[in-house]
């Protein structure tokens, strides 16, 4: 067997998969996304699982990971609502989804709200036909990321969430992702999600590992969608064993003078590689996106973000904040795209990392690319240890070194968490960050 | 209660200090002058405990206890502080709940429960007052976005929450006002008591105006080269810092 090669055999296993799913799979409920499935499969075996000669996987070379004897065969698993409660935060609506399923038995949906719709996708596609299908992979199949469209391909289902115009959705919704089971698996589940026009939502996505005790690998695919005036806020906690990877795709597109605010912060977990897009195609937006990654001994994170302006008047606002600890390796990719007609456009981005021993990697690679000429654009990028001064100064207090760097690393972080505006999530984040700074 | 005996530092491999000696009692207030270059922050630093320096020989014991074992923030735990000349930057941080851990960290060295909340309070607003430094102040990030004359207050203002036995003040007239440096001299002088005392290093005059000190040493080439009373501070001022180069720029290293 030759190295070189690699991927296409590691394809070839896919696409027999692929042909044998067929009942199982999400174009099982409607005519108009099995063509679709169809289409990725064959786009996919012309790409092949990425490695790093794939220039948007570079530094993350996914083979790697997809090289084992996996199978999508849903793992059996015996989660009981007692194994699954203590992941759920301030008495929230908590969606759980073991393994990219929704399992209704172990969700909390006694506070739903009635306007709200909260299904399996392959419901909502078998019941709606050609509407839901036309928004279905409608943004994605032109970013030519393989992982894209072997989820695509192999999507069985994936939780639909969908806001009516003009609600304003109080509480959070909270999707409790866990990882579980003794198979070697790889999952890919589908979401969607629509936010009505005028209407506001916070969601928030938790993915955490619950007696896993075999390698899982979730490629997961989101597509959110927020309609005209509408707000959204999207908080992700990554806090996964080591033993689970993921590649964790968000294709968001945001309609006229819409809010999309989103907060990613990844602790644990063996692999993490994460693509937030985000298509503005109505004026007056205004997005904020905010990152956390931590990678310590053994781990990988990494963070495509691409901003696409593609109307006038709109303002988009980065901020990614790395530390890696001896070991870890961290990537960021930001790319800021502004078309030529997307004039008067403000975007700025910004990569803070910190490294804390001389073993630790990170990969930054901030990208403009600008086709109008009344803009305002900026990015930066900074890397270096914890500041020698800083530390001193709070040692000549009374601060201990371990103190003193436990300190500034919060206050690091805290620019980033200080964003998520529920309470109750924002304190369990920060307890989590506390402790994996400890 | 300060002890520093023919002390040798150098800083990559460039020695700075070339042999000083120092002592400083109990309710005494000693100024340290001298020409840029002469070492005046080096020492200041290696007092507080910087880690880029490398104490070649000499020691300094305070309270008869060996300094130059413990860390930066064992010897804050002793009862030392420093005034920095550039005070630090700390996003993220504030001033109270900074000074909160630093207070109770201190404390809890010495064996002490940590600090009641309300008793912390009426400290707060005391010492405010004593440097005429604005709530909101306290109640935002460390030194960030400070003016140079906030900085230096806010160092004063940290002294005396800490209450330290011994406060270096490193430069603390530097790039101050007139006005400033008298609220910063005004805070000084209000603490002075019988139980601590004060090393005040400037490069310049002025400040002992204000901080009237018992002794003035002045600092050249890595060594303290004359002492006197405070008369001599003004000594410095008329003649400037040329008559002692030239007396003293003979002496073989």
């Amino acid at each position: 067997m030759s190295v070189a090669t690699g991927k296409k055999e590691v394809a070839t296993k896919w696409l027999e998969e692929f042909e044998l799913t067929t009942a199982n799979r999400l174009g099982a409920s409607n005519g108009a996304v099995k063509t679709k499935q169809e289409k990725a499969i064959k786009d996919f075996a012309e790409i092949g699982v990425p490695n790093k000669k794939l220039e948007d996987f570079k530094y993350t070379n996914v083979s790697l990971y997809l090289n084992d004897a996996y199978t999508t065969k849903a793992a059996a698993t015996r989660l009981k609502s007692s194994d699954v409660r203590h992941l759920f935060i301030g008495g929230h609506v908590s969606i759980v989804m073991i393994n990219g399923r929704f399992v209704k038995e172990l969700s909390n949906l006694k506070n739903l709200p009635k306007e709200v719709t909260v299904k399996n996708l392959f419901t909502v596609l078998k019941e709606s036909k050609e509407m839901e299908a036309m928004h279905f992979n409608g943004q994605l199949e032109n970013k030519d990321n393989p992982l894209v469209m072997l989820n695509t391909a192999l999507a069985y289902d994936g939780i639909y969430i969908s806001i009516p115009a003009g609600f304003e959705c109080k509480g959070p919704l909270h999707i409790v992702n866990i990882s579980a089971g003794n198979s070697k698996s790889l999952y890919n589940p589908r979401n969607v999600i629509k936010v009505g026009e005028g209407a506001s939502f916070t969601l928030i996505e938790s993915y955490q590992s619950v007696e896993l005790t075999e390698k899982v690998f979730t490629n997961s695919v989101t597509e959110i969608t927020v309609e005209k005036d509408a707000t959204m806020n999207d908080y992700i906690l990554q806090d996964e064993d080591a033993m689970a990877y993921q590649n964790n795709v968000h294709q968001v597109t945001v309609g006229t003078a819409g809010k999309f605010n989103s907060v990613t912060v990844s602790l644990n977990g063996g692999m993490v590689r994460n693509d937030l897009n985000v298509a503005i195609n109505g004026e007056n937006c205004e997005i904020h996106m905010h990152g956390l990654f931590m990678a310590k001994d053994g781990q990988h994170i990494d963070n495509h973000t691409l901003v696409e302006h593609n109307v006038p008047n709109c303002y988009s606002n980065e901020s990614y904040k790395g530390i890696i600890s001896d070991g870890g390796t961290g990537v960021f990719n930001g790319k800021i795209f502004v078309n030529q007609d997307a004039q008067k456009t403000n975007a700025y981005q910004s990569n803070k990392n910190i490294l804390l021993g001389d073993k630790a990697t990170i990969n930054t690679k901030p990208q403009l690319e600008i086709y109008a000429d009344d803009v305002k654009c900026s990015h930066g990028t900074t890397t270096g240890m914890l500041d020698k001064d800083a530390l001193f100064y709070l040692q000549t207090r009374g601060l201990n070194e371990t103190l003193a760097k436990k300190i500034l690393l919060g206050a690091f972080t805290q620019e980033i968490s200080d964003n998520i505006i529920d309470d109750a999530f924002r304190k369990y984040i920060e307890g989590k960050i506390q402790s994996h700074i400890a | 209660m300060l002890e520093i005996k023919d002390l040798k530092v150098s800083v990559e491999g460039k020695q700075i200090l070339k042999g000083l000696t120092l002592t400083v009692n109990k309710g005494e207030v000693h100024a340290i002058m001298g020409p840029n270059g002469a070492g005046k922050s080096t020492l200041a630093s290696v007092i507080a405990g910087r880690e880029d320096y490398e104490v070649e020989s000499g020691s300094i014991t305070f309270n008869g206890k060996d300094m130059l074992a413990l860390s930066p923030d064992e010897r804050a735990k002793e009862g030392m502080f420093l005034a920095f000349q550039y005070p630090i930057e700390i996003p993220g941080v504030t001033t109270i709940n900074f000074l909160k851990t630093a207070v109770n960290e201190i404390r809890a060295y010495k064996g002490q429960e940590p600090m009641e909340a309300k008793e912390f309070l009426t400290r707060l607003k005391e010492k405010q007052k004593l440097v005429q430094i604005e709530t909101n102040l306290t109640g935002r990030a460390l030194n960030e976005g400070f003016s140079g004359g906030e900085k230096k207050r806010n160092e004063i203002f940290q002294m005396a929450m800490l209450d330290p036995q011994l406060a270096v003040l490193d430069e603390t007239d530097s790039g101050l006002d007139i006005d400033a440096l008298r609220i910063v001299a005004q805070g000084v002088n209000s603490l002075r008591s019988k139980k601590n005392a004060f090393l005040v290093i400037t490069h310049y005059q002025r400040l002992l105006e204000y901080i009237v000190p018992d002794f003035v040493h002045v600092l050249y080439d890595g060594r303290i080269v004359k002492s006197g009373k405070k008369e001599l501070a003004l000594e410095l001022e008329s003649k400037g810092y040329d008559w002692i180069k030239k007396e003293f720029s003979e002496i073989p290293a």
